[in-house]
């Protein structure tokens, strides 16, 4: 086979695999302009659905308790997670590898044992199910995503910098100020970006630990569908994959995912 | 073993030109120098000999026959990258042996063929090691060995020895040497080392700018540069510049060097000699002394003439009577003034 | 002095460093010992139950047969799903990784990563609007073919397997990416110039070399999917039912929690293992 053959059918398959990726979701957008309540084609558009959105009063409240959650979640882990980073980075003490490999189990344990394991120990210890639990719940889960990003943002920041910020008078607190902080900031934001995304898409801790008729969005979106899935229902979905692509291309500005040439 | 011949190569990225109509001759199993700045196109003549590169125009042959049309794997080439490029999942006697298993040479032939090439570079105890148990010079042996041992019909050296730290650098250059005879195979090698070029090839070729602008022993070219490039980039020289008169060149200072003459000429460092008192030549230089530094063996003395830094070396003792800020005088025998073109 | 120096120091660290840490053992480790706790237990231990420790949950596991033969569906699961993964998305990433250069590259890569970083529910979602009978992917189908025909994957073990490559292939694309992108060109350079056919390169030279991002690729799939329970209900229906979903029964509508801890317990364990089989490669992976 020639080269070029070749490298037409690897651009091929690329393409091929991008439309597999992206087609799914296309098409519920597009169905959420679509008139037909059972999706029925031929394609008549109307931006109907939306505005019923806009007055239904339960995913509303829905959406806003999910951004609301988002944020406080952002702010806790973002501060948590950026400090535990700048401690992790510059200290060495017996330990710390082991600290390192306790950011994982949060990652790689699937959602279902961890989301199922709060729900029993914040029950026993008598937090009820319900937003506060949430918020703790999903802390836990971005903050080993805050520290990971933060942490590699961190390995480019050279020591002699802050070692040359101390040898010129500055208190450990002013490094942090003046020559950390800036350094890693596009790290931080980063995080946060990471730490809401985490946060607003969750559906399987939220599904545990919320409240029934007091549920996140994702959540309100599972119990709906199971019941029967209507194009409201697509048009929120479509809105929230919008704001979650957005969210992530911004944190893709930040962080090089694609390494170095 | 055959020999190289490229005609006529163009090679271009964009607006610059890599390579510009580039016609070189290498000799059957000789070693062939290829130096020039850093892109100057020496790296991509020898991808374009390897067949990493497709020129745009213009041929290479080997062994008499044109290859554009044959792929890399098929020109049965040995090559030596900057890197080495070791495969780390592989031992070193995997890695030599894997152009033989490619060729489909059984088991107790390859094995042969691995243990006589690992002895020639002098490494046979290493077989079962990793490239990553290896230092820098081991390395280097092992992607030297990785290539020969296919019997390849040309070897190319991509900076084979950048990679090393001076010392080792030195040990190397007088063991490629040792190996290159020993096999006898046709070598071209790329560097920017002008040391490393003089003391390894036994012929040179000099790039600028995708042009080839000289070719010739190591001793030709250094003794007879030709132009003030070469002159500078293989080794030191002192450029003098001035106007030529039907007597002789005549400096910006007034001073008249007799004889025939061209627009600008060299004196390499070495074949200065300097005086307090003034010689009896007329080749010579009225300047200024301006630092003495010592350098072990020999010395180096920084001279200052019209604003023009020039340099004299020479055992160190040469320059002990001199003291630093003196007005002294140059001078040279007639013969080691080197006529160049601009 | 100097004892007194570092003491300053371990304190700021420690300062630092524990009110991340003492969320993550609340929220996180405490609540798996406890789980481990429960399932243990005949019953709930609040609200006035009464309760006592008890194997009687795990012997359900083992004995009952039910829920050991969901766990085996749900491997199998796993196992195709990442299968799959793999041999749609290595190639993928191969090309990407040696194939396209400069900013096209950067592009595409962003382009796979991307739904993978937005919310998987609702991609799960679309393909049950694409995927159901009547149904976008039904009248593409019959607007191409010349004859009529039913085309109705929703509620299917395909409509789940489908669901799940989709949600997860980008992980593969990217561990694969990332390790073969490691891999200096040079070294593909030296196999050719040593007359290696591509067949040869790429089994001798990329797969090996790229493998420690395979597997890790592999596990980061075949974890989740083994727990994965969203997916089945809402893809699969009435044929959906597989651990992960026996587990989410268990918590919301038997609320037997001592035996849905238990059987999370025993999914935890399975997850354990598998982790610790492939760490090697796991901290090989670039990451």
């Amino acid at each position: 086979m020639t080269n070029r053959l070749l490298a037409r059918l690897g651009h091929l398959y690329l393409g091929l695999i991008l439309v597999f990726l992206y087609a799914p979701i296309l098409v519920m957008a597009a169905m959420s302009f679509n008139r037909s309540e059972f999706y029925q084609l031929p394609f008549d558009f109307t931006t109907d659905w939306y505005a019923k959105l806009w007055h239904n009063g339960e995913i509303l409240a829905a959406a806003g308790r999910s951004v609301w959650i988002a944020g406080t979640v952002t702010a806790i882990a973002t501060v948590l997670g950026t400090a535990a980073s700048i401690a992790l980075y510059r200290h060495s003490f017996p330990g710390k590898a082991l600290l390192r490999a306790l950011l994982f189990p949060p990652i790689a344990i699937p959602w279902l044992i961890t989301g199922t394991a709060m729900l029993v120990f914040f029950f026993g210890i008598g937090l009820d199910r319900g937003t506060p639990a949430v918020i703790i719940g999903h802390v836990a889960l971005a903050l080993p995503y805050v520290i990971v990003v933060v942490s590699s943002r961190l390995a480019t920041l050279d020591p002699a910098l802050e070692e040359a910020a101390r040898s010129l008078g500055a208190r450990p607190w002013t490094v942090t100020r003046a020559v950390t902080i800036p350094w890693i900031l596009p790290g931080i934001i980063a995080g946060a970006l990471f730490a809401f995304a985490v946060s607003f898409d969750q559906f399987v801790v939220s599904y545990f630990l919320s409240e029934p008729g007091d549920s996140t969005l994702p959540v309100l979106i599972y119990t709906s569908i199971r019941k029967g899935f209507t194009p409201e229902i697509n048009a929120v979905s479509t809105l929230i994959i919008a704001v979650s692509m957005a969210l992530m291309l911004l944190a893709a500005r930040r962080v090089r995912f694609g390494g170095e040439d | 073993m055959a020999e190289v011949r490229v005609e006529r190569l163009v090679k271009s990225y964009g607006a610059a030109r890599a390579l510009d109509e580039v016609t070189l001759d290498f000799p059957d199993g000789g070693f062939f120098g290829l130096l020039g700045p850093s892109g100057s196109g020496k790296t991509t003549l020898l991808r374009a000999i390897a067949g990493f590169v497709a020129p745009d125009a213009g041929h290479v042959f080997i062994a008499g026959r044109p290859v554009e049309d044959v792929p890399v794997e098929a020109r049965e080439i040995g090559m030596v990258f900057q890197s080495y490029a070791l495969f780390p999942n592989m031992t070193v006697a995997e890695n030599v042996g894997f152009g033989l298993a490619v060729r489909k040479i059984s088991g107790a032939e390859r094995a042969r063929r691995v243990a006589e090439v690992l002895e020639l570079v002098q490494l046979g105890p290493y077989g079962a090691r990793k490239p990553q148990q290896l230092s820098g010079g081991q390395r280097q042996r092992v992607a030297m060995a990785r290539a020969i041992v296919t019997r390849p019909r040309v070897l190319l050296l991509d900076e084979p020895l950048s990679a090393l730290d001076k010392a080792l650098r030195v040990d190397m250059q007088i063991e490629l040497k040792r190996i290159q005879r020993e096999v006898g195979i046709t070598t071209i090698f790329v560097t920017h080392d002008q040391e490393e070029a003089l003391s390894l090839s036994d012929r040179i070729g000099i790039l600028r700018d995708g042009r080839l602008i000289r070719t010739g022993t190591p001793r030709e070219v250094y003794s007879a540069p030709g132009d003030a490039f070469t002159a500078r980039f293989l080794g030191e020289a002192n450029i003098l510049r001035g106007s030529v008169e039907p007597a002789g060149l005549r400096l910006a200072d007034g001073t008249l060097l007799p004889g025939r003459a061209t627009a600008c000429m060299a004196v390499r460092p070495e074949h200065l000699r300097l005086t307090a008192a003034e010689p009896a030549t007329s080749h010579r230089l009225r300047l200024r002394l301006v630092q003495r530094i010592f350098g072990g063996a020999s010395g180096t003395a920084v001279l200052d003439w019209q604003g023009q830094r020039l340099k004299a070396t020479g055992p160190d003792d040469t320059f002990a009577d001199l003291a630093e800020g003196q007005e002294v005088w140059a001078s040279w025998t007639p013969d080691r003034a080197l006529p160049l073109t601009d | 002095m100097a004892g007194s120096l570092e003491r300053a120091d371990r304190r700021r660290a420690a300062l630092m460093l524990s009110p991340a840490y003492l969320w993550l053992t609340a929220a996180v480790f405490l609540p798996l010992s406890a789980m481990a706790f429960f399932s243990l237990l005949t019953d709930v231990p609040f609200g006035g139950r009464d309760w006592a420790f008890t194997l009687q949950n795990y012997r359900d596991f083992f004995e009952t047969g039910t829920y050991a033969l969901l766990l085996w569906k749900s491997l199998k699961l796993g196992l195709i799903v990442t299968a799959l993964c793999v041999l749609i998305g290595f190639p993928f990433a191969l090309v990407l990784a040696k194939a396209i250069k400069g900013r096209a590259r950067e592009a595409l890569f962003l382009l796979v990563i991307l739904p993978f970083w937005s919310n998987s529910l609702v991609r799960i979602f679309s393909w049950a609007i694409v995927l159901r009978g009547n149904g976008v992917l039904d009248a593409a189908v019959n607007a191409i073919l010349p004859w009529e025909v039913r085309v109705n994957l929703m509620f299917s073990q395909s409509a789940i397997v489908i669901g799940l490559v989709h949600s997860y292939l980008p992980y593969v694309i990217l561990t694969a990416y990332l390790a073969l992108q490691a891999i200096d060109d040079s070294l593909i350079e030296a196999a050719r110039s040593l007359g290696a056919p591509r067949r040869t390169i790429l089994l001798r030279i990329l797969l090996p070399l790229s493998a420690p991002g395979l597997i890790a690729g592999a596990v980061l799939i075949f974890v989740p999917v083994v727990g994965s329970f969203m997916e089945p209900r809402l893809l699969g229906g009435r044929v959906g039912t597989y651990y992960g979903t026996a587990i989410e029964d268990q918590f919301v509508a038997v609320f037997n929690w001592p035996l849905g801890a238990a059987l999370s317990f025993i999914l935890l364990a399975v997850v354990l293992v598998i982790l610790a089989l492939a760490t090697p490669a796991l901290r090989k992976a670039p990451t």
